[in-house]
């Protein structure tokens, strides 16, 4: 039942007639292409800033413990002196040293905000792709639970959970953090995969049989990798700010020392009136450059992965 | 072979099931490319995804599709895998978005392959065959769909979709996004892929005639969810039967005709033809009618 060649040339060129390669752009193409996100992020002042601020921070949180001469809690030195040679950054009113004070908190909201956020990243990142891309009543679920997390006072479910446990960690906090700072992130995820799933790529893969994780992990997350990315930047900042604040109220770790503790001596034995600035500025600094910086660079990294944002 | 017989397709919906497809019954022989044609919302492009995956809003109500003599299990997405590209295959709408943009093209492919149980590697020689054949450098594999221009990647996904060498393929749309010169070369191809037997038989989606007049062997017109009309492009082109047909035909554009100079079967155009359609008793599921030699008519208005 061929009907073709009437006044059609007999079946062949079918192509234009330039060869299809002077299309296609050189052979380096591809290498460019990885080089263009460095490219751009180099230059980009925002990110720059943001990223040697939160990696000094993490320096000093890695290297600076092995510096210190005293133990973080010992009751060893002179009390209150300002800085010094041998106390670099003074002592509290009771003779600790708040220079080891200092980095063993640093130390702390890092791992916070590793774990805290890395926690809220998985969760959030599970129930967004699972509730995007299966849709229809899984959505609903899942949505449904996130709304409903995301309406709880979450603080005031932290504040009673961690009033509850007579012994805090740094992990359990990490994880109560984790726990309750997802929803937002999973409806971000959500709709992001909603979106791509109705790719026709996405169908490709689906008609071809590739399994769900095979299609969620393999054509949906990589085209949102720098999405992703960012949402964990903002759980990390948010958790440290969030572990700084239970700390300082008095409901941080009772075995350790963190920055929001430091702040919370500081305040509960009058650093302020005393005049003891070097008590409560630096760990002061500390959260709000880090979490400053964070936020910085999330900006400058939405720049570098978004080309309609590059400013030149 | 295909032979659908009286197939419904439904639409979940709020209000309930909504019917997108009524009652269609054809067949499309071995060598034969069918042009499916008719306005949006006409069920054209349900009733090609029928044929190869019900998505989650679409349910089976009646029916049998059958392909070479065997039953296609389309109400059961697990049992229809084996079928999928191997004897049913599918050009997506949008061929733009149909490769994955973070990987490179041969990956796709060789992942999309694994999955369907095939090795990759054994039919990399074909496949690199049928590139060159379609004029794309074998390049083409260590790229990402983002260095290629459009008709290049709408080449590059009928070669993917062919290279099982399917009974049957389903081309939805797929030059309606391209320039006028390159869907001619994408329409080529085609053609030129069943004429060397990489696929039996095809059926074109599209609401362009014209595309489908240079192409298409016969042509199916649906309208509002019922096939109205099914002949060959010549008995289809220059002698429609149905009014919903004759609008069709008319609406086409001629080049170097002002609308002003002719007279346009628009939008009052519409409206005289689907009055023409409607009966007395409001009923307009009428089945098709052979009224000449592979020439059938949907039943309209008193008759």
């Amino acid at each position: 039942m061929t009907v073709s060649g009437k006044d059609e040339p007999p079946p062949r060129p079918l192509a234009p007639a330039t060869p299809a390669v002077a299309a296609l752009p050189a052979a380096v193409a591809p290498v460019r292409r990885r080089n263009e996100a460095l490219y751009y992020a180099l230059r980009n002042r925002k990110l720059v800033i943001g990223f040697t601020i939160v990696l000094v921070f993490l320096l000093i949180a890695i290297i600076g413990p092995s510096f210190s001469r005293h133990e973080p809690l010992a009751y060893d030195g002179p009390p209150g002196i300002g800085p010094s040679a041998d106390y670099w950054l003074g002592t509290t009113m009771f003779g600790q040293d708040i220079y080891s004070q200092f980095v063993s908190g640093l130390r702390a909201s890092f791992l916070v905000g590793l774990f805290g956020g890395g926690l809220a990243a998985i969760v959030g990142m599970f129930i967004g792709f699972i509730a995007g891309y299966r849709g229809g009543i899984v959505d609903e679920i899942l949505s449904m639970l996130t709304n409903i997390v995301l309406v709880i006072p979450t603080f005031a479910v932290l504040l009673v959970v961690a009033a509850y446990l007579s012994v805090r960690g740094i992990g359990s906090e990490a994880v109560f953090i984790g726990f309750t700072s997802w929803p937002w992130a999973a409806r971000a995820i959500r709709s992001q995969t909603f979106s791509l799933t109705s790719r026709d790529f996405v169908d490709m893969a689906r008609l071809s049989g590739r399994s769900t994780l095979q299609i969620i992990f393999g054509e949906i997350a990589p085209n949102m990798s720098s999405y992703l990315l960012l949402t964990f930047i903002l759980l990390f900042g948010g958790a440290v700010l969030t572990a700084a604040t239970l700390d300082f109220i008095g409901l941080g770790p009772t075995n350790g020392i963190s920055l929001g503790l430091m702040m919370n001596y500081s305040v509960m034995n009058a650093a302020l009136q005393l005049g003891m600035w070097w008590w409560f500025i630096p760990p002061g600094i500390a959260i709000a450059a880090i979490v400053g910086a964070l936020y910085v660079m999330n900006v400058g990294l939405d720049e570098v992965f978004n080309p309609k944002l590059r400013e030149a | 072979m295909l032979t659908v017989d009286n197939l419904s397709i439904a639409y979940r919906a709020l209000s309930g099931d909504v019917l997108a497809l009524k009652n269609a019954s054809f067949s499309v022989a071995d060598g034969e490319i069918m042009g499916l044609a008719g306005e949006s919302g006409s069920g054209k492009s349900t009733l090609g995804r029928a044929l190869i995956k019900l998505d989650n809003r679409m349910r089976h109500v009646s029916g049998t599709v059958s392909l070479d003599g065997e039953t296609l299990p389309i109400d059961d997405d697990r049992a229809m895998i084996p079928y999928r590209f191997k004897r049913v295959s599918i050009v997506p709408q949008y061929a733009m978005s149909a490769l994955n943009p973070t990987r490179r093209i041969g990956r796709m492919i060789s992942e999309l392959l694994t999955s369907r149980g095939m090795d990759f590697d054994k039919l990399r020689p074909e496949l690199e065959r049928r590139l060159l054949l379609v004029d794309l450098p074998v390049e083409v594999l260590t790229r990402y769909p983002i260095e290629l221009s459009g008709g290049q990647k709408q080449r590059v996904v009928t070669v993917i979709s062919t290279l099982l060498n399917p009974s049957l393929l389903i081309a939805d749309e797929i030059t309606s996004a391209l320039d006028v010169s390159t869907q001619k070369a994408v329409a080529r191809s085609l053609v030129e892929f069943r004429d060397r037997g990489f696929i039996k038989s095809a059926i074109v989606i599209t609401h362009d005639l014209s595309i489908l007049a240079q192409m298409a062997d016969s042509i199916l017109v649906m309208h509002g969810g019922r096939l109205v009309e099914r002949g060959s492009v010549k008995a289809i082109v220059d002698a429609p039967m149905h009014p919903y047909t004759k609008h069709l035909i008319g609406s086409l554009p001629e080049v170097g005709v002002r609308y002003a100079d002719r007279k346009l079967a628009g939008v009052s155009g519409l409206n005289a033809a689907l009055e023409a359609m409607s009966s007395p008793d409001g009923d307009r599921d009428r089945p098709l009618r052979e009224i000449s030699p592979g020439h059938w008519v949907a039943a309209w208005g008193q008759a």
